[in-house]
């Protein structure tokens, strides 16, 4: 059942393409407003080039999953799910995954013009840097999929899932934004492994509580 | 029957009342311990018990949102409520107090302290939490959400309290705890013990008295 559910949002995202475009076109609205504002002192922008990426990262993320939760809203679609005999944590696991992929997508996209615009090298491990993106991605969709859900029916769900996604979510941007910086400074791995483990903690904590507590955010 | 006419109730607030007045009468009549800080040092008798209730009782929030979900009873949500409501109050003097004990200790208000830091972070949770609570919609569904929002906000608690302490490892915890005890001297123990007691007593005072409004408005 859980392949259904990943296979119509990506049949959905497939046919409108609305999720993956619009992240994408955040992104890079954003990166470009930040290489605007901090040309006026461009040795400084290696430094904080690896807090900057994950501010466009959890931006993004936000639009995708505030989209993505949204089509369930139109038409009702979600009563199809609520009243059919599946268990509603796995609807919340294809809903990280979906998540999870488009968010990768829409990063695979906007991070070539963010190294151009921001004149950064990249000389580091890109497997390494795959790594920190799918963790700390995984981390904040783990979350914001939990977040989007608690608002799926609740007013004013565009303010309250940043409001309540931010604060959660914080320990992840302090952990990728370690990750990363220690990435692009060319530090060893074994230096840096620890926020790694934050950053899976994180994943599998959040993605655990969402997986049991679906049942009771979601109900008819 | 209000809740002042109850004689068990009017004890309960006689006893706070009186601890308060104690508690206030030892940390100001206190020998400072630090001659640089002068009587601001004095708020540590202060600022850590209620950092220690405030803690406490968003822990409370996390077992009434646990309890609310597995029994569905109304009576959890009051209290979860209730335990959140007082939590931000003491979590706010929690984030007056300790920069007031900053600035003489460190020389800025706002050192990024791990402890403080997450207290920040909490709060700002809690904030969101009682946004929807007050426009998350259908009160029931809100009810349902509160609970799980309070549960991902304590689950939090050790990521956000681990990424922050080695986000700044350079950064001291408290400043010069150290001086306050001495082995030969335990009375600063006994006060600071002294100073939590109390406060728990007034928090609890203050619990009971919310989820009384709130079970009699519910009731009408």
């Amino acid at each position: 059942m859980l392949i259904h559910f990943i296979l119509k949002d990506l049949k959905i995202e497939w046919r409108s393409k609305e999720i993956i475009t619009s992240m994408f076109i955040f992104g890079l609205s954003i990166t470009l407003i930040f290489a605007l504002a901090f040309q006026v002192a461009p040795m400084l922008i290696r430094t904080f080039a690896p807090g900057l990426l994950w501010v466009v990262i959890l931006f993004t993320s936000v639009l995708g999953l505030n989209r993505l939760f949204s089509l369930e809203r139109e038409e009702h679609a979600m009563w199809s799910w609520t009243s059919a005999p599946v268990d509603r944590g796995t609807v919340y696991i294809s809903k990280v995954i979906s998540a999870l992929l488009f968010v990768l997508m829409s990063e695979i996209l906007f991070i070539v013009p963010f190294f151009i615009f921001l004149n950064l090298p990249a000389n580091f491990s890109f497997f390494q840097f795959a790594l920190i993106l799918f963790l700390g991605t995984g981390a904040i969709v783990s979350v914001g999929c939990l977040i989007s859900g608690i608002t799926l029916q609740a007013g004013l769900r565009d303010v309250l899932i940043p409001i309540l996604l931010f604060p959660s979510a914080s320990p992840v941007a302090i952990a990728a934004t370690k990750c990363t910086g220690s990435l692009f400074d060319q530090k060893p791995m074994t230096e840096w492994n620890f926020w790694l483990l934050i950053l899976g903690s994180f994943f599998v904590i959040f993605g655990m509580f969402g997986y049991l507590v679906f049942n009771r955010i979601v109900e008819e | 029957m209000p809740f002042f006419n109850h004689r068990n109730n009017l004890i309960h607030a006689a006893i706070a009342i009186v601890l308060s007045a104690i508690n206030i009468y030892i940390v100001l009549s206190l020998e400072p311990p630090n001659l640089a800080q002068g009587i601001f040092g004095n708020i540590f008798y202060i600022h850590v018990p209620v950092a220690w209730t405030a803690f406490l009782l968003y822990l409370g929030v996390m077992i009434s949102g646990v309890l609310f979900l597995t029994k569905k009873n109304k009576v959890w949500d009051h209290r979860g409520l209730a335990f959140a409501e007082v939590g931000t109050i003491f979590m706010f003097l929690v984030l007056t107090t300790g920069p007031i004990w900053a600035k003489p200790a460190w020389g800025i208000f706002w050192p990024w302290e791990p402890r403080l830091t997450t207290s920040l972070i909490l709060f700002l949770i809690f904030l969101g939490y009682f946004m929807l609570r007050e426009f998350g919609g259908n009160p029931e569904q809100v009810s349902r959400y509160a609970a799980v929002v309070g549960i991902l906000a304590f689950l939090d608690v050790p990521l956000i309290f681990l990424s922050v302490k080695f986000w700044l490892p350079e950064m001291q915890s408290h400043p010069q705890v150290g001086q306050y005890f001495d082995s030969a001297n335990p009375l600063p123990t006994y006060f600071l013990i002294f100073s939590f007691l109390s406060l728990l007593v007034v928090s609890s005072l203050m619990i009971r008295l919310r989820t009384n409004i709130l079970s009699v408005k519910e009731a009408n």
